[in-house]
């Protein structure tokens, strides 16, 4: 422990941060790394997205997007004990914003692009914010009925809006050359990449503070923490704002790298899978949304296909969502804290020998 | 002249056909013990939940130095000064012990909408839940996560979240509810002591009867949410109403 202490600050940062370092790392050179193992170029044929590491790169950038939005999901539902069912809501109407912004703003590919990213933001938090005033009052599952009910009312009017085409969104051509993801998908991929280092630096920096503090205990105890003086809705409601705002984020991320704008983006899947994934990582801790976004999500790229084993074929894809469904429940019952918090609590109760561990929750800095 | 800090003004609570709290007038004076006694559902855990805003009363006011802060909400009370310990534990279970006495620390704070540094940066909190660790003696499990505090560790903590933000007054629902006999006394020494130190005022329930006729200024009866009889110790001991109700408990001074 003392020798720890008496090391320089940096030391200290780069030992705990360790891992997540390794992680970055590989995730820089992954596209050269598949490049070079494949023979294909990182940077596709002749402006083509071609080949195995481009297709790589897209399979990744789904990850960050998805990890964004788990993350965002977290600091509300892992940190902050609220449960919502409208968070695609929030993702939805950024991609909406940003598709707007890029296509009817008659801007310039760049200026309408912060354009879309600042009212995008702005849009939610303030949505975010106000849907907490109006509803925050109503406790737990009445809470998240609630969200849902919103969400799915703003998905079947977008869905028949004649502004964004209906039900057939609009496609997305005018961008910024340099985040072109059919051109340039490797900086687009880099882009994705720095946008998730950048959240999960933010909110662990929040939760470290004395108001992600305050967070947590209205997490643990929300009629104590108002007891001691917290007027707990004003932090409730800056967390979903905050969580609103990152999640608009990564709906801005998802249209351009498709390229469209529909309302498949407002539906509930962008609540249930950005939930599934924090649960089945681990709720209220740092690494749990990414794990269960790069699980989850690579999973279903990998297996979501056709087996043939000998003579049978065995087609997963179509069974994808029952094989989730039993991946859910053996996580929810065998490591109720999700993957992080098992392994977490796991090597706590093996190191003996260090200073009496928390358990993960209580941790809640360390992971 | 004895001045009133908090005041109940014939406070009432129903719950459904239920009246808990049955038109209860009471002054706690400035710097005394007051103790509420009373048989099991006599109505004080309640009383204390109107005092402290966890619920809104059916009738009745409540004052405090004199201002009506009736419908002040819960962490309003609890900036204006009013604290409270709770007869079941309520504490922050997964976070640690010293965790759980910062928060309360930083409650009064201007730092708490500071998203940037990190919260033990402000050294003064995390020195003033260690202080206040340290008398309830529970220093030495600052590091441990609350939920695997023995009982009684849970009740210290219960009480160092109460003074952790340095209340004027102190409401104390059984703060030795469930604890070991022997453990007691060492709690009640760490009362007396915050009581020795001036300035605070105590509202104690408590069922230990030796606790309440040694420590108390002043003693309110309640049974059945109705407020029996008030008086010092001698009085109460003396009172035959209150033997009546109370007869079983109040053997226990004598003996
Ligand atoms: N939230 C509630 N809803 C319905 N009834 C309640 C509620 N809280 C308390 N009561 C009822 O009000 C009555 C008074 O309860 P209270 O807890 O205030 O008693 P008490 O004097 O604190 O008892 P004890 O000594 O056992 O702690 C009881 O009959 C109880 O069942
Ligand atoms: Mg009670």
């Amino acid at each position: 422990m003392k020798a720890v202490k008496t090391q320089p600050l940096w030391r200290r940062t780069l030992q705990s941060n360790i891992g997540y370092l390794a992680v970055v790392f590989f995730l820089v050179i992954f596209p050269h790394l598949v490049g070079w193992m494949t023979g294909d170029s990182p940077f596709g044929v002749n402006g083509r997205p071609r080949g195995q590491s481009v297709f790589w790169q897209s399979v990744f950038i789904e990850v960050f997007i998805l990890t964004i939005l788990a993350m965002s999901y977290n600091l509300i539902f892992g940190f902050t004990g609220v449960i919502s069912f409208g968070h695609a809501l929030f993702f939805g109407l950024g991609g909406y914003i940003m598709g707007l912004a890029l296509e009817r703003s008659g801007l310039g590919a760049e200026a309408a692009l912060l354009l879309g990213a600042v009212i995008g933001v702005v849009v939610c938090g303030v949505l975010g914010f106000l849907m907490g005033l109006v509803s925050l009052r109503l406790r737990g599952v009445y809470f998240a009925i609630f969200t849902l009910a919103i969400a799915e009312m703003v998905a079947i009017y977008i869905g028949r809006w004649p502004v964004t085409n209906a039900e057939d969104g609009f496609p997305l051509a005018n961008m910024p050359e340099l985040i072109n993801p059919t051109r340039n998908r490797l900086t687009y991929y880099y882009l994705a990449l720095l946008l998730v280092i950048i959240t999960f630096l933010f909110i662990r920096r929040l939760m470290n503070s004395p108001t992600g503090k305050v967070l947590l205990a209205i997490r643990e105890n929300e009629n104590r923490a108002q007891a001691i003086g917290y007027n707990t809705l004003t932090y409730k409601l800056l967390a979903i704002a905050l969580a609103g705002m990152i999640a608009a984020g990564a709906g801005m991320l998802h249209v351009i790298l498709n390229r469209k704008v529909g309302p498949e983006i407002l539906s509930v899947t962008y609540t249930v899978d950005p939930l599934l994934m924090t649960i089945i990582g681990g709720v209220g801790t740092f690494s749990g949304p990414i794990i269960g976004a790069a699980g989850l999500h690579l999973s279903e790229r990998i297996f979501n296909r056709e087996f043939v084993i000998g003579t049978t074929s065995v087609n997963i894809g179509e069974n994808w969502s029952l094989i989730l469904g039993i991946i859910f429940v053996v996580v929810v019952l065998v490591f109720p804290q999700g993957i992080v918090g098992t392994w977490t609590r796991w090597r706590s109760r093996r190191g003996t020998a260090r200073a009496p561990a928390p358990t993960v929750r209580a941790a809640n800095a360390g992971d | 002249m004895i001045e009133t800090i908090l005041e109940a003004r014939r406070l009432r609570k129903q719950f459904g056909g239920l009246v808990a709290v049955d038109d209860v007038s009471l002054k706690v004076a400035r710097g005394s013990v007051h103790s509420i006694i009373g048989p099991n559902g006599a109505g004080k855990t309640t009383f204390f939940n109107l005092l402290t805003g966890l619920y809104k009363p059916t009738n009745g006011q409540v004052f405090y130095k004199g201002q009506d802060i009736t419908h002040a909400p819960l962490y309003r009370r609890a900036h204006l000064g009013i604290g409270r310990s709770f007869q079941i534990t309520n504490i922050f279970p997964n976070l640690t012990v010293l965790e759980n006495v910062r928060l309360a620390a930083q409650a009064m704070s201007n730092i708490n909408f500071r998203l940037w540094r990190r919260a033990e940066s402000y050294t003064d909190f995390t020195h003033r839940a260690l202080e206040v660790l340290e008398l309830v003696g529970l220093r030495d499990m600052a590091a441990l996560p609350a939920n695997i505090l023995p009982h009684g560790g849970k009740r210290k903590l219960e009480l160092a979240i109460l003074l952790a933000p340095d209340p004027e007054v102190l409401l104390l629902d059984e703060p030795t509810a469930g604890m070991a006999s022997e453990q007691v006394p060492e709690l009640m020494a760490t009362i007396a002591s915050i009581r020795q130190r001036g300035g605070k005022t105590i509202v104690l329930v408590e069922h230990n009867m030796n606790v309440v006729m040694s420590a108390s200024d002043v003693i309110t009866v309640m049974n059945l949410g109705k407020l029996l009889a008030e008086g010092t110790p001698a009085e109460i001991s003396a009172n035959k109403t209150v033997q009546s109700v109370y007869l079983g408990e109040l053997y226990n001074v004598e003996g």
